[in-house]
């Protein structure tokens, strides 16, 4: 706080006009005075008002930075104990013991927090790296290319890359899924990651949260919002089974630990021998496809309302990578 | 003539100079002024997606190209050829891939003023987001271009004729060749798929009293009259309930079950084809479709959303009936008792007399001249007329001109597609001398729609 004294005497010719003006009102809601989130610029506390405390932190901030620290969160895509790698064969999927080749796998993660051990979640600020990132959005992508993942990319991504405040972390949460903000827009002219078109789901007018194809029979599981309506024209307003899933994984450390995305595991309790008549292979999420039920279960969402329920995933688990 | 001659030779030799030399084609945003039929609204436009003639002329070329499709074998023409007023003649259309689609593929007749796309999908608001449904889509596989947006683009960056067109529409970004900029181009094409010169309007519009057969007349009356119900749905100036235009506040839509199916008596249509329902997973949705377009109905057959009646006559007894009864298989059920139909389709009787009638009436809802308008035909197919920019069968000196200033590059390439013989994006001394020869022995061809 030592050099308080000089900001003081800055700070006041700023805040002047910011203050006088407020955060509220109707002019305002159009204004650069919110952030990207609604948030009145400036106040940290969310009452409407910027104090000039909040602003000399602001400033403090400015000039000397919020002490964010880099973090990395690693995933790797698994099937059962077996790395996955597109074309290769796995045995014993599902009730009936399946083999399986699968064709892709990739999946949309949002919205990631760090858990501290008091129970706060902190959101970590992804780098915009203009490819895997956008926003709070990241793609994970486990296929490169190889047959049979034609319809790929050679690129892959296990990471999600970030900062985020310091602290005593022991857990971590994050949505599977485009956040809805994002999940309707004009998918011709979306930045990466929301540019390829293999996730595109259009005639649904979003994304494929989850793509997993398999040379199995045509077997796939294409995850994403169903039943989308339109609150205004042009608007969607949101979707009757949102089919978003939270994850909460705990204990986890970024530094020592990475999410394991268990195909095995996702699948542990269908069966791949056996298609409902009248649905595709697998599960695209229509809600009339029973399939998806136990899919859905061990992804964490529940079928009949597309709600999240936690508890119930086991398509994540927690691996330790570095002792 | 011997004017002309010199006009010709003249500007041939202006031309000569000059051609090479052209740089990098600038951006053009030649405004579009719609050629709306007597009674028409102006089409809504998406303020992000003005209509100009470059994005059309690129749009068509994009609409006929087979390179639109994963594995090179189909286009969007492919299942909405213009002969059959942009159907493709089956009941169900079939993918790049081979995959048989549940639907059959919908006329393009009119899109322009749709309301949602396609036949049950609130959804698909504009052209441009349904663009990428037949593009990306895998269940089933249309164009199955899913995953391939890279190869699509490169395929269309390596050809010259894009390299231009894409230019003039959208400017000289390198990035000029996108995958929206596709979509806008595609939408801007076919918004001008305008059908609305038949012997109905020429008479409703009070332009020839005898426009309209006796026949079809007496079979208007039946359509529109409380008894046969049909204007209910199969209203307005586009013969449906869902359309909008330009300056309307409201884009109504409205999806109806007409009764085709009731699978287990409590009202179910085949899974794959549950209509609205798909979508909402609103029980009352079920088997609810768009109705579409009645215009152009004598080249679209066959009818209905999964193309299972097979003439129009088929589609009279069906609402007649008051809905179909499939007696055996796994679809059997009466239609007519599905709790979910619409009230208008209640049945009703017609004297063979008033069948013809009525369907002398529809068949006064076509219109040859868009079928067969070569504005809307396939570009990859020269136009024998060279330099003729109007497609009216006829080279003026201002076509000439028009060519010259094409080749010099101080005028779109989208001003005058015939002069373009090869197809190269550029026009050149001896597409130039070809046009001339055209403008002076005159061109077997008849004119264009209007």
């Amino acid at each position: 706080m030592k050099s308080n004294s000089c900001k003081q005497q800055v700070v006041p010719w700023m805040l002047v006009a910011v203050l006088a003006l407020g955060c509220v009102g109707e002019a305002a809601a159009q204004s650069s005075r919110f952030d990207s989130l609604g948030q009145c610029v400036g106040d940290r506390d969310g009452n409407g008002q910027v104090t000039v405390d909040e602003l000399v932190t602001g400033v403090n901030n400015l000039l000397e930075g919020c002490g964010y620290q880099p973090v990395t969160i690693q995933f790797a895509g698994y099937v059962g104990e077996e790395p996955f790698q597109c074309g290769q064969s796995y045995s014993g999927i599902g009730t009936s013991a399946q083999e399986f080749v699968p064709s892709d796998f990739r999946f949309y993660v949002s919205n990631v927090r760090l858990i501290t051990t008091d129970d706060r979640e902190i959101p970590v600020l992804l780098d915009q790296d203009g490819i895997w990132q956008l926003e709070d959005i990241a793609l994970l992508d486990f296929e490169n290319k190889t047959p049979p993942c034609v319809n790929g990319t050679v690129q892959t991504n296990s990471t999600v890359r970030g900062r985020v405040a310091p602290g005593n972390y022991n857990g971590i949460r994050f949505v599977l899924g485009v956040p809805l903000r994002r999940n309707h827009g004009d998918a011709s002219v979306a930045p990466p990651p929301l540019s390829l078109t293999a996730m595109f789901w259009s005639w649904q007018a979003g994304y494929k949260f989850l793509r997993v194809d398999t040379a199995f029979d045509n077997y796939r599981i294409h995850l994403g919002s169903t039943g989308c309506f339109y609150a205004q024209p042009g608007v969607i307003g949101g979707c009757a089974r949102p089919n978003r899933a939270e994850v909460v994984l705990r204990p986890f450390d970024p530094a020592h630990d990475m999410i394991v995305a268990d195909l095995a595991s996702l699948l542990s309790d269908s069966d791949l021998a056996e298609n409902q008549a009248g649905t595709p292979p697998g599960c695209m999420s229509d809600p009339g496809d029973g399939d998806c039920n136990v899919l859905f279960r061990n992804l964490g969402v529940d079928f009949a309302t597309g709600l999240p329920v936690p508890g119930l995933q086991k398509f994540f688990r927690v691996m330790r990578s570095h002792p | 003539m011997s004017s002309r001659t010199n006009i010709g030779l003249g500007v041939v030799a202006i031309a000569s100079m000059f051609v090479g030399l052209s740089a990098v084609p600038l951006r053009a945003d030649t405004p579009y002024v719609f050629e709306l039929p007597v009674g028409f609204p102006r089409p809504k436009v998406p303020a992000d997606n003005p209509m100009t003639v470059e994005k059309i002329a690129l749009g068509r070329f994009l609409f006929y190209d087979t390179r639109l499709s994963g594995n090179g074998t189909q286009s969007c023409a492919s299942c909405h050829q213009q002969e059959r007023a942009f159907t493709d003649g089956l009941p169900q259309a079939i993918g790049s891939t081979g995959q048989v689609h549940p639907r059959s593929a919908m006329s393009l007749t009119n899109v322009a003023y749709a309301t949602a796309l396609g036949w049950a999908n609130p959804l698909l608001d504009s052209l441009e987001r349904q663009a990428l449904v037949p593009m990306f889509n895998e269940r089933p596989v249309e164009l199955g271009l899913a995953g391939k947006e890279e190869e699509l683009l490169q395929r269309l960056r390596a050809d010259l004729r894009y390299q231009r067109l894409f230019a003039e529409a959208f400017g000289r970004d390198t990035d000029r060749i996108s995958l929206g900029n596709i979509v806008k181009a595609i939408a801007s094409f076919e918004r001008t798929l305008i059908s609305g010169n038949t012997p109905f309007d020429v008479y409703v519009q009070g332009l020839d009293d005898n426009a309209l057969s006796e026949e079809a007349f007496f079979g208007g009356r039946l359509f529109f009259s409380e008894r046969l119900e049909c204007f209910h749905c199969h209203g307005g100036f586009n013969f449906t309930a869902s359309v909008t235009h330009d300056g309307n506040p409201f884009d109504e839509t409205s999806f109806q079950n007409n009764g085709l199916y009731n699978i287990d008596g409590r009202g179910s249509y085949p899974p794959e084809n549950t209509g609205l329902f798909e979508i909402t997973r609103i029980p009352e949705d079920m088997g609810r479709f768009k109705a579409p377009t009645l215009r152009n109905l004598s080249y679209t057959a066959p009818y209905m959303h999964d193309g299972s009646i097979a003439t129009l006559e088929g589609v009279i007894d069906h609402y007649a009936a008051g809905g179909r009864t499939i007696h055996s298989g796994p679809y059997a059920g009466d239609g007519s008792k599905n709790p979910y139909k619409s009230n208008f389709v209640r049945g009703f009787s017609l004297t063979e007399e008033e069948k013809q009638q009525l369907l002398a009436f529809l068949r006064a809802l076509d219109d040859p001249a868009f079928v067969s308008d070569p504005r809307l035909s396939d570009p990859f197919v020269p136009w024998p007329c060279r330099a003729d920019c109007g497609y009216d069968g006829v080279v003026t000196v201002d076509e000439l001109v028009q060519a010259v200033n094409v080749a010099l590059g101080t005028s779109s390439l989208a001003r005058c597609l015939p002069a373009d013989a090869s197809g190269e994006g550029d026009v050149t001394i001896d597409e130039l001398l070809q046009a001339v020869t055209v403008a002076l022995n005159g061109c077997d061809r008849k004119p264009a729609g209007h």
